[in-house]
């Protein structure tokens, strides 16, 4: 029988998590709405669009302290906390997935594992779930004030077995279907989208020109991407100099030197070819590495790009002109 | 699970200036001895590591000594960033981190039974001189083997003092672009040298490592000399930062430097659009 969480109970769910977890979650913070600490659980958001940056801070943070030197002595950072984040949507659960498999391929990342190991995620949706794209434990609502616990996993299984979750059979009305976006039409053919943007380069260079010259280079798509890891490493001491720490932190191959090399060759010096290769890894090297484009449709690139670039629009300019170039094959 | 990233202690115990900034730091391993692979070496010639010191960071680099060596490993240290201009400070006895070996280095034994010509620039030497090392040690099971080395001035040309023991085995062929009094080689560009090359073409495998001019050179060395792309070994030079094929800064079209070369057939990465 599906085991059914009412909507009011669900503070009282965070509550009880919050006993042995850090429970992380939704809320709304200014204008925006983020992944933060959950104090007041009556303040976690159950339905919302999508979070200014992503899930994947709790993987792989913004800037971490890899390891530390205190007088001469390393440690490696190894958090031991079990943590639940809750409330993820179901793009960015499809979005971790996708990030386990490229920072489990061999040689695995082992932070990332790690913090992989130790969190449970709880996905929640106000639409129809179909295949689950990821995650412990998912939500689903499944009428005005209840949700059906869908589990996926051991630690999904544990959570849905508290008391908060009656069994209960569901009746009713169909779930409303998620409304899709055309980019979320487009990524459902990836091979498409690697052969285009393969193509555009030499063949459909303009757009790569004027795209050139309205990206400012900020690097703000790549750290609100679910699906972006790129990184930089460095050093860093304390005054004294008695302790210092290897720190990665989110680097973007959108911003000027991420290619350079010392001596001070660039093997990519303008921002076209950063903008190119922002899409080239995401659509052509991605497919290639992992059959599948590093983009969930989750639309935060565009709406936070301060110079106004719409991928979805891009995407879909590239893919008309490359389909019409085809040549027509006749039987 | 071991951490990859989790770098060894390593001591100098030699430092040796081998012209104005470029430095070959002799590393050896503190605690844990160096590992085998299943050649029974270090690493294979051609592979990098990840070298640095604590506060300073960490930065890629060919490893240049001999792949048999297993009591230490060299590395040369050009001053041309902030890390490195680090390094240059440390003395004997330091201590650094290393991690690696990464990357594939060059296919040795493809090249077993077939002429090698080698050809490098300036500071692109090291991981020639660790396949040098591994060619002089086999030396019965290689053809004809040439290097071809050019740089600025005489003063610039690295590993002189091994010049001596190499031509015992090896032809080696020298060129720079500005002599100094006294030189008697060659002046001029490592791909004016070809002429002095005799090979069996259809036999030969080429090596190279070294900045971009070189790598278009070598148009006007391998090609001449008839050599299949193929058979024309690179090594790629690229920002790497995690070796691992993760932190992306290395990737040259859908390939990554740290894990899929650094070596490359030429035709693997020749128009490549970055």
């Amino acid at each position: 029988m599906p085991k059914v969480i009412s909507q009011s109970d669900i503070p009282n769910l965070l509550d009880h998590l919050k006993k042995t977890y850090d429970v992380f979650g939704p809320r709304k913070k200014g204008q925006e709405i983020i992944f933060d600490k959950v104090e007041e659980q009556d303040k976690v958001l159950l339905n919302y669009h999508t979070t200014l940056l992503p899930p994947k801070i709790y993987f792989l943070p913004p800037e971490e302290e890899l390891f530390k030197v205190t007088n001469g002595r390393v440690q490696e950072n190894e958090i031991q906390e079990p943590f639940i984040v809750f409330g993820i949507s179901l793009k960015d659960l499809a979005a971790i997935a996708q990030l386990d498999q490229i920072m489990g391929k061999k040689t695995a990342d082992a932070f990332y594992l790690n913090r992989r190991k130790l969190s449970t995620l709880v996905g929640i949706s106000e639409t129809e779930v179909g295949v689950p794209p990821g995650g412990d434990l998912i939500l689903e609502k499944v009428s005005d004030r209840e949700y059906q616990a869908l589990a996926l996993t051991a630690k999904g299984r544990k959570i849905a077995s508290l008391e908060f979750f009656k069994d209960k059979e569901i009746v009713g009305k169909a779930r409303p279907q998620e409304s899709r976006t055309k980019l979320d039409e487009m990524i459902l053919d990836s091979e498409l989208i690697a052969k285009a943007v393969e193509w555009s380069r030499e063949n459909y260079s303009p757009i790569w020109e004027r795209l050139g010259k309205t990206c400012l280079g900020c690097g703000i798509c790549t750290y609100v991407c679910p699906l972006c890891y790129c990184t930089s490493t460095e050093d860093k001491t304390s005054f004294d100099r008695s302790v210092c720490a290897r720190c990665r932190k989110w680097d973007a191959c959108t911003l000027p030197g991420f290619a350079k090399i010392s001596g001070g060759h660039n093997f990519r010096p303008d921002q076209k070819e950063r903008y190119f290769n922002w899409f080239y890894h995401k659509f052509v090297r991605a497919y290639k590495e992992f059959g599948q484009v590093q983009c969930v449709a989750c639309h935060r690139c565009q709406k936070y790009c301060p110079a106004g670039i719409n991928i979805e629009k891009v995407l879909e300019e590239i893919i008309v002109a490359f389909q019409k170039a085809q040549p027509v094959r006749k039987f | 699970m071991e951490n990859p990233l989790h770098p060894r202690k390593v001591k100098i115990i030699k430092l040796e200036k081998m012209s104005g900034n470029f430095s070959l730091f002799r590393l050896k391993p503190v605690g844990e001895k160096l590992s085998v692979n299943k050649d029974g070496l270090f690493f294979n010639p051609g592979q990098f590591v990840l070298a640095g010191a604590w506060g300073y960071g960490e930065a890629p680099f060919g490893l240049a000594s001999s792949p048999f060596e297993l009591d230490f490993v060299e590395i040369g240290v050009r001053k041309v960033g902030g890390v490195t201009a680090a390094l240059h400070r440390l003395q004997e006895g330091d201590e650094m981190t290393l991690r690696g070996p990464y990357g594939n280095g060059y296919p040795v034994g493809f090249f077993e039974g077939k002429d090698v010509v080698m050809a490098t620039g300036g500071c692109g030497i090291p991981p020639i001189a660790a396949l040098i090392e591994y060619i002089i040690a086999r030396r019965e099971r290689f053809g004809r083997v040439y290097l071809l080395y050019g740089a600025l001035t005489p003063k610039d040309l690295l590993f002189r003092e091994r010049y001596e023991r190499w031509e015992k085995s090896i032809k080696v062929i020298l060129t720079v672009d500005k002599p100094l009094p006294g030189w008697n080689g060659h002046v001029g560009l490592v791909s004016e040298l070809v002429k002095d090359i005799e090979i069996e073409s259809a036999n030969t495998v080429a090596a190279m490592c070294g900045p971009g001019p070189m790598a278009r050179a070598l148009e006007n060395i391998f090609r001449p000399l008839g050599i299949a792309d193929r058979r024309i070994f690179v090594s790629e030079e690229r920002k790497m930062s995690c070796g691992i094929g993760k932190c992306q800064h290395c990737t040259t079209g859908e390939k990554y430097v740290c894990t899929d070369g650094p070596v490359f057939y030429y035709d693997q990465v020749q128009g490549n659009w970055d």
